[in-house]
């Protein structure tokens, strides 16, 4: 009687659950400001750290950043339920990541062009020195990869998720993405050797 | 080597510090600004596409009732010289008391036209050679206008009546011909338009009693309000 009793208070907190999550993805859905403000402050740093390592820029992880809050209203609508918020909303940064990608060459380009590459000016500790090196030859690296490969790098090397999630946010399957990954790391092996670094 | 060069840039990439706090807010206030400005536009798009759209619906509603939407379509498809088709005003009105496509409806100034014997730019359907007049039966208004020979024969008899009541304004003929049309086809698709006509031929033609009782059905809305008021108009000026 008693498990069934909490069987019943689990139910019927589900379904509350459910009903607050489906009323929030309306209000997100009418681009309520206070709905909008809450998932930015929970996710906002989930997202801007998916940013930067997939761009390599702060300014281009920024500008996706924006990108991505500000369409969420309209793709909401698209959201299930399936997936966690987070998992959604990086999905969506994905989605938007390819003139930022270009954006972000760009930029890192014109630095280079200009020897503001910063990477030998570092007054940090050798092995804060070497660190910083390594993830902007990687990130230089990353530029060369076409954007499914980079996207599946950052998504199950960088930010260390399951092919299964990452799978879930590139909206492919989960044997592409490993396909990808792992013609991604080969790649980023042969450019890394090629700068000479040891 | 290159493994363990790999794994260490990576490691490298994932621990590169975070953004600063006051980078995470000003993105915040863009992102808040965005939408603010989003439904502003939104906003002012409805305040400006409502009206528009409201006006349309109300001028297209006015057009169906009162006609005026079936003479632009008539105009236009004399213009075009191609069949427009109108599905929402045949729906809106009888079968039987349609106009035929080929010959539409006409306003109602058209009947004072017909009575002072204006011509009508109406397109009419193919004559037969052996029922068409000689010299105009197969030129007219529509001749620029290209289209199929009617296989029905009450369809032929309807464009004779046609020809002779509006491109060659016998009125004798045509009223011969309306005849012919309703002898063969007395519940046709147009008898209405051919029993209208044929009243009009018989005004021309000066015999007013016959008119009268050929007028008073419309008159009286025996066709709903098809031609009502100009066979009203017609029986005030042929009253003695």
């Amino acid at each position: 009687m008693t498990i069934f009793g909490l069987a019943m208070v689990t139910e019927q907190a589900l379904a509350n659950d459910a009903e607050l999550a489906d009323e929030f993805v309306l209000r997100l859905s009418r681009a309520e400001p206070s709905a909008v403000a809450e998932v930015y402050d929970a996710h906002h740093a989930a997202v801007r750290a998916f940013a930067k390592r997939l761009l390599g820029d702060a300014a281009s992880a920024e500008d996706l950043v924006h990108e991505v809050f500000v369409s969420l209203p309209r793709a909401v609508r698209k959201f299930r339920g399936d997936s966690a918020l987070r998992t959604f909303l990086i999905s969506i940064a994905v989605n938007h990541a390819r003139h930022h990608v270009r954006a972000a060459q760009r930029r890192r380009r014109a630095i280079s062009a200009y020897g503001d590459t910063k990477l030998h000016e570092s007054v940090d500790p050798e092995h804060e020195a070497r660190r910083k090196e390594l993830a902007a030859l990687l990130t230089r690296a990353l530029d060369t990869l076409p954007i499914e490969q980079r996207v599946a790098f950052v998504l199950c090397e960088v930010e260390e998720r399951s092919s299964r999630e990452a799978a879930e946010i590139v909206g492919a399957p989960e044997a592409t993405l490993r396909t990808r990954l792992f013609h991604a790391k080969r790649k980023l092996r042969l450019a890394l050797e090629s700068e000479g670094v040891r | 080597m290159s493994r363990d060069l790999l794994s260490e840039a990576t490691r490298a990439l994932r621990e590169a510090e975070s953004v600063s706090e006051f980078e995470a807010r000003a993105t915040r206030a863009r992102v808040m600004t965005g939408l603010h400005q989003t439904r502003v536009r939104r906003r002012t798009r409805l305040a400006f596409l409502l009206p528009i759209a409201a006006s349309f619906v109300a001028v297209s509603a006015w057009g169906a009732a009162s006609g005026k939407a079936q003479l632009v379509l008539d105009r236009l498809e004399r213009l075009v010289g191609v069949k427009v088709e109108t599905p929402s005003t045949a729906s809106a009105t009888p079968k039987r008391l349609a106009a035929p496509s080929a010959l539409p409806v006409a306003a109602p100034e058209r009947a004072a036209r017909a009575l002072t014997h204006e011509p009508e730019p109406r397109p009419a359907p193919p004559v037969p050679a052996h029922l068409a007049a000689p010299a105009r039966a197969t030129a007219g208004p529509s001749a620029s206008v290209k289209r199929a020979e009617p296989a029905d024969p009450a369809l032929a008899l309807y464009r004779v009546a046609h020809t002779a009541h509006f491109v060659d304004h016998d009125p004798q003929r045509a009223l011969a011909a309306w005849d012919a049309y309703l002898g063969a086809a007395p519940n046709g698709e147009f008898a209405p338009e051919a029993r209208y006509n044929r009243a009009l031929s018989l005004v021309r033609l000066g015999r007013n009693q016959e008119a009268k009782s050929a007028l008073e059905p419309f008159a009286n809305g025996a066709y709903g309000g098809y031609r009502k008021a100009e066979a009203s108009a017609l029986l005030e000026r042929i009253a003695p």
